[in-house]
């Protein structure tokens, strides 16, 4: 019993990847949509039996998702490349690069900590020729590699990766069904949003569902809420010199867009649940609320992914929609802002193949077979948005395109220990109670204390 | 499924190596030096050289880990403490005149003082309450194996778990949460048990106490029973009430076991960790000092100067109570 049990447990182990490894899903050539030639100019890199580990925030579908994605890399390369995703990438992976157990790719959803170990000299600076390819393709390429471009250890900048997959922020989700029973128009402007607010109160409605929970990450989406308030209501270089920290986080135009916010989430007849609910209940619960019945609220701000927590029975398109985080009308200079983010894909351990594959990364390609199984933005201009899975993902990719102002997530640029905590911190307590005022020294306090180190 | 079966793998590969190394290491020393069909004082020599290694063989592995697991990261920790961030450049003293500024060292400081002072004392006295009680009853055993349990579940399982307990719904819904539920049954208002500062604290502390409850209630009830029964068979005959023959005549008995009890969690308590980090992440107040020193070292890009200052003071705090520990269990056994 004991042998053939350790037999059948060695088996599974030595087996599990190889086995879906190999299954492409859109066989290669026969769709025309796709950008098939990209695929066919991999296979003159050589990868046979080289072991590419890669890391990345992805589990679940995503983490399926993306295996796909690799299959292809795999077959073209004949390379062998073992994805292994996490929860809580931030944490483990500084302990796998200082403890000398990197990955060979690593995935970073904040350019902020991937800057952070820049610094520290674990990513390997990536090739003029990757710079190059970014600029050209992508979408506003200057951004994106201006993104990508950290102190190295010796203080010189280097670009150190590429972007693969976006996400919009700015976006704010409804049912479209329970607008129309209700007779509710799209906002158009954020003074329309704010009366549509009143309105659904007035009509014995709850507008809004806002959580902020989000495990060891909790405060986060109330960042989101005051990055996208400040680029509506301050130019843009307010925003650029926040990130730097030029701008006080203590700044009266800061504790503004903090208060704006709050007359949002801190309002208990605005918020499903009342205020009290918003700290503790996890993200991705709260869009569930849109579709009970009667309606628990009626808009979600969230960014695009957040579909993926939809309820399964909800097709997005039919009973869910988006519409933009609407600008005021008061600030008509200010333009249409997008607010997004991304994951950069970095070198942390290096090799030929750690290389080639972030090169497959901003291929097309790569981009175009998760587009096709949804869930995936891309700034990929050579990406043929045809191929995206459904229209609201196209009409998301052509925000995304075609945006005026765009603005990366402040809190993935800030430093780690502001945008991954003391930001969160302090929103969690603004919640609570906290003086917007109060919040906002608080954090500044801890970022002077950073500088001295 | 992957995961459990290489886990599996490891722990056998683990198992087995461990045995090979102390099967095999006996059996070659006794190969190098046979005490057997051999001239008398050769087999006396033998003997005597085969005593003196036998220890070590048997102590070396974990000489080794502890001088690997042990004694090098607090080393280690002590040096970077006086670096920076990177653990590169010498600071000085700065690592250390931030953290006594630091309001979030003060508030973690001051919870783990409350942790500190709440948690052993329920546990220790809720164990003690409960062995003596459970001697006394038919379904004492039972009662026991129950309230043994939760030793057995993980600090992060056991936070799972309590999450449902203190989960909370606003007013008008179904509360899945247990706490929540029974405020509601008897006409109360649904609280958020979790967000509430400085109570929140305590709502913590209790999931401790569950667990450890078990442990204080196994180790007492063993020592209660190690008392000699004349003792209280003439508290008996001189007219002792119950109450008075468990505070004067069973307590003092035992009083060593209580303080190693006692001492025991103080120290988990110190480095209590998992069950912050799993329920609040030390928001709404709820920071100590293990889930600081962990977000400092490793959050945000991490943080190694600050990160090990942290995990001194937790060290410093520890230490005389483990060696008040040690000493006293090692007078318990000299007394046996």
């Amino acid at each position: 019993m004991k042998k053939s049990l350790l037999a059948a447990a060695l088996a599974l182990s030595f087996s599990a990847h190889s086995v879906f490894a190999q299954d492409l899903i859109f066989p290669p050539g026969k769709d025309t949509r796709f950008n098939w030639s990209s695929y066919d100019a991999l296979k003159s890199e050589h990868l046979q039996g080289k072991k590419i580990t890669v890391f990345g925030p992805w589990t679940g579908d995503e983490k399926t998702r993306f295996e796909n994605v690799i299959a292809y890399f795999e077959a073209a390369t004949g390379a062998d490349v073992v994805y292994d995703g996490s929860d809580s990438f931030e944490q483990q992976i500084v302990i796998d690069t200082q403890g000398g157990s990197a990955p060979n790719v690593s995935i970073f959803p904040q350019p902020g900590l991937a800057s952070d170990l820049a610094a520290k000299g674990y990513l390997t600076p990536l090739s003029e020729k990757a710079k190059e390819g970014v600029l050209k393709d992508y979408a506003a390429g200057k951004s994106w590699v201006k993104l990508a471009t950290f102190k190295g250890p010796h203080h010189k900048d280097h670009f150190y990766g590429v972007f693969y997959r976006a996400d919009l922020k700015s976006l704010v989700w409804y049912s479209p069904d329970n607008f129309a029973d209700a007779g509710y128009q799209v906002p158009k402007t954020m003074e329309q949003l704010k009366a549509l607010t009143k309105q659904i109160v007035a009509d014995g409605g709850t507008p809004w569902c806002i959580g902020l929970g989000s495990g060891a990450a909790t405060g986060w989406p109330a960042t989101d809420w005051v990055e996208d308030l400040l680029l509506r209501m301050q130019p843009p270089s307010v925003y650029d010199g926040w990130v730097t920290n030029k701008v006080k986080f203590n700044d009266p135009r800061i504790v503004d867009a903090i208060k704006e916010f709050g007359w949002f989430a801190r309002n208990n007849k605005f918020v499903y649940g009342g205020t009290s609910a918003v700290g503790t209940t996890d993200f991705r619960d709260s869009p569930k609320g849109l579709f009970t019945s009667p309606p628990q609220c009626y808009m979600v701000k969230q960014a695009s992914f957040v579909t993926a927590f939809f309820p399964k029975d909800v097709e997005v398109g039919v009973d869910a929609d988006f519409f933009y985080f609407p600008p005021f009308a008061s600030k008509k200079d200010l333009g249409r802002p997008v607010e997004g983010a991304g994951t950069l894909a970095t070198i942390t351990k290096d090799s030929k193949g750690a290389h080639d594959f972030v090169n497959f990364l901003r291929s097309p390609i790569a981009h175009e077979i998760w587009m096709a199984q949804g869930g995936f933005l891309s700034p990929d201009l050579k990406a043929n948005p045809a191929v995206y899975s459904n229209d609201i993902e196209r009409r998301e990719g052509k925000i995304l395109l075609d945006a005026t102002t765009f603005r990366f997530d402040a809190s993935d640029l800030m430093p780690g220990r502001i945008g991954a905590g003391a930001f969160w911190t302090g929103m969690v307590n603004y919640i609570n109670g906290e003086p917007a005022k109060d919040v906002a020294n608080d954090i500044q306090k801890t970022w002077d204390a950073l500088k001295k180190n | 499924m992957e995961q459990l079966a290489s886990a599996l793998v490891y722990m056998v590969i683990g198992v087995s190596v461990c045995a090979f190394y102390f099967y095999g290491s006996n059996f070659l020393l006794d190969k190098l030096f046979p005490t057997k069909n051999r001239a008398v004082t050769i087999v006396a020599r033998n003997l005597r050289i085969t005593t003196r290694i036998r220890p070590w063989l048997f102590l070396g592995p974990a000489i080794i880990f502890l001088t690997f697991y042990l004694f090098y990261p607090v080393v280690d920790s002590i040096i970077l403490s006086f670096y920076g961030r990177a653990g590169k450049e010498f600071v000085g003293l700065s690592n250390y005149s931030w953290l006594f500024s630091n309001d979030e060292f003060l508030e973690s400081f001051r919870n783990n003082m409350m942790w500190l002072v709440v948690v052993p004392t329920s546990a220790t006295f809720l164990g003690l309450v409960i062995a003596s009680m459970t001697d006394r009853i038919w379904w004492g055993n039972i009662a026991k194996t129950l309230i043994f349990m939760p030793m057995a579940i993980s600090f992060v399982g056991a936070s799972v778990i309590w999450k449902f307990i203190y989960d909370y719904q606003s007013a008008g819904n179904t509360q899945i949460g247990l706490l929540n539920a029974i405020v509601v049954f008897f006409g109360g208002e649904p609280q958020n048990w979790i967000s509430m500062p400085f109570w929140n604290n305590f709502f913590l502390m209790v999931i401790l106490i569950w667990i450890q409850t078990g442990f204080a209630m196994v180790i007492l009830s063993a020592a209660l029973r190690g008392i000699p029964d004349e003792t209280i068979e003439a508290a008996v005959l001189d007219g002792a009430n119950g109450i008075q023959i468990f505070f004067k005549i069973m307590v003092p008995q035992i009083w060593g076991t209580i303080a190693v009890v006692w001492t025991t969690i103080t120290i988990l308590v110190l480095k209590v960790f998992d069950i912050v980090l799993a329920m609040t992440n030390g928001q709404w107040n709820t920071q100590v000092l293990a889930n600081q020193m962990f977000t400092w070292m490793f959050r945000g890009g991490g943080d190694f100067g600050r990160g090990a200052v942290i995990a001194l003071v937790i060290m410093v705090l520890v230490t005389p109570i483990m060696i008040w520990n040690i000493r006293r269990a090692n007078q318990e056994m000299e007394g046996r």
